[in-house]
């Protein structure tokens, strides 16, 4: 029986369910038959069958890729962040997400070890998804906190109180200080860094207090409830003060946590 | 200077439940980023494809039912996002001509190229797994989701249907035509045929 034939384009709609197995009896009986009388469907059939069985058998082989850890980790926090405060379901599908894996790492290309002895200041507002949820802007810093200090790790950056506070002056208009009597607090300075934020700028200033990582993030124009966020296994401490957000993020405990934020709050001019 | 605590909460059983249903949703993990490199190609996008998802996900939980499930919800939300993402890249100048795809699906493929030889099966199992890869990755999108959401993370029509938007009858014709592409090209691969 040619292919053209009639009865081969009536069984068309039934090839795909009769290999996948998702046929009624009646339908299936009618493939079947006509299969047994028609060498061209056969061969149709089997080619489409030998490809679904290929799949299959080489199922593991084609799924052997894991999604990336960072990934796993950001998605196990949208979890946590997302349990706080959980949002209408219309805003489930409002903009994109903070994407904060990739675009902190945008700044790096072209960062060279000189280079970086600028302060360089990255991103301006953030995503709507991060307005919203201080415990993702916990997370995303957090991620950030400790890719900066990865790349501080090759590079080796140390900068001085005032080469620091020239880039916030150069890059935010703001003529700070930083604390005063750091060391007395275990706080050595180690420099700023871009973390590229959103499509604006914050400034990241990194110590390290009693030699672990310890970031100081300032987020201008934001002013945000306070909070103490446990995020990516650092603490992340929010605080605002006139219209500037501070974020110090760091490993160590609460108690640490908050008395630090005293001393930058109370110290910093 | 006081800080707040962030609100801790008491194990209950709703925060048992929450707690169940995140570790659930996160399992599903490897197999979204994969079905998200096949639709991106690219792992930078695959990878903030799945985070959107999750995103979304955990904050639609209270839509979720519970018994019904909840990969392939997931699966329907990644299809979501990457259709979303597809059309605003469409309005920033890229077309995405669905309508050809829909019409390429819906055009029977067999029966066209005369009679094939009978031992297919034999005959594809010369394909080396880079070369299935390669060839499910140069499929149209539309008929590569179709084939990989069936035959690799195996779910039913209905569900593929409600994940990519389309009629279960569109789900078959296009995972029909795609396997018939895919054995095309595999059999070109086997220089017996070439």
């Amino acid at each position: 029986m040619p292919s053209n034939h009639p009865s081969c384009a009536s069984i068309d709609s039934l090839v795909t369910p009769f290999i996948d197995g998702e046929l009624n009896p009646v339908d299936r009986q009618l493939i079947e038959h006509h299969l047994s009388r028609c060498g061209a469907c056969r061969s149709r059939v089997a080619a489409e069958q030998s490809v679904h069985e290929l799949m299959q058998e080489r199922k593991t082989a084609l799924c052997h890729g894991h999604a990336p850890a960072i990934l796993r980790s950001r998605c196990a926090t949208a979890a946590r962040f997302s349990t706080a405060g959980t949002k209408s379901p219309a805003s489930a599908n409002a903009g994109r997400p903070a994407r904060f894996g990739r675009r902190a790492w945008a700044w790096m290309a072209p960062l060279s070890a000189a280079a970086s002895l600028a302060v360089i200041v990255g991103g301006a507002f953030l995503y709507q998804a991060t307005a919203e949820s201080s415990h993702l802007l916990a997370a995303e810093l957090a991620a950030d906190h400790m890719k900066c200090f990865a790349m501080n790790a090759v590079l080796g950056t140390h900068q001085s109180v005032e080469a620091v506070q020239s880039s916030m002056a150069s890059g935010f208009g703001w003529s700070m200080r930083l604390p005063v009597g750091a060391e007395r607090e275990g706080l050595e300075l180690v420099g700023s860094r871009p973390c590229l934020y959103g499509e604006g700028k914050i400034a990241h200033i990194m110590y390290r207090h009693n030699g672990e990582p310890l970031s100081l993030f300032m987020l201008p124009r934001t002013v945000r409830p306070e909070q103490l966020v446990e995020t990516l296994g650092h603490e992340c401490a929010i605080w605002s003060s006139q219209d500037r957000t501070f974020v110090l993020v760091s490993r160590e405990s609460r108690a640490d946590v908050e008395k630090l934020v005293q001393y930058v709050h109370v110290s910093m001019r | 200077m006081r800080i707040g605590r962030a609100k801790t909460v008491s194990p209950d059983a709703e925060s048992r439940a929450r707690l169940a249903f995140e570790a659930e949703a996160l399992a599903s993990v490897d197999s979204l980023y994969r079905t998200a490199l096949r639709l991106t190609r690219v792992p930078a996008d695959a990878e903030d494809l799945v985070q959107e998802t999750y995103l979304k996900a955990f904050r639609a939980a209270d839509r979720f039912q519970p018994g019904t499930n909840l990969r392939a919800w997931l699966f329907t939300i990644l299809h979501n996002t990457a259709r979303n993402r597809a059309r605003d890249r469409a309005r920033e100048g890229l077309t995405v001509d669905s309508e050809a795809v829909d019409q390429a699906a819906d055009t029977p493929s067999y029966g066209l190229s005369g009679p094939v030889p009978t031992p297919e099966a034999l005959l594809l199992r010369e394909a080396l797994t880079p070369e299935l890869q390669a060839a499910v990755d140069e499929l149209p999108d539309a008929f590569r989701q179709a084939v990989w959401l069936r035959d690799v993370e195996e779910f039913s029509y209905a569900e593929i249907a409600e994940m990519l938007s389309i009629p279960v009858g569109t789900v078959m014709s296009r995972i029909s035509r795609g396997r018939r592409m895919l054995f095309d090209r595999l059999q070109h691969l086997n220089p017996v045929h070439a």
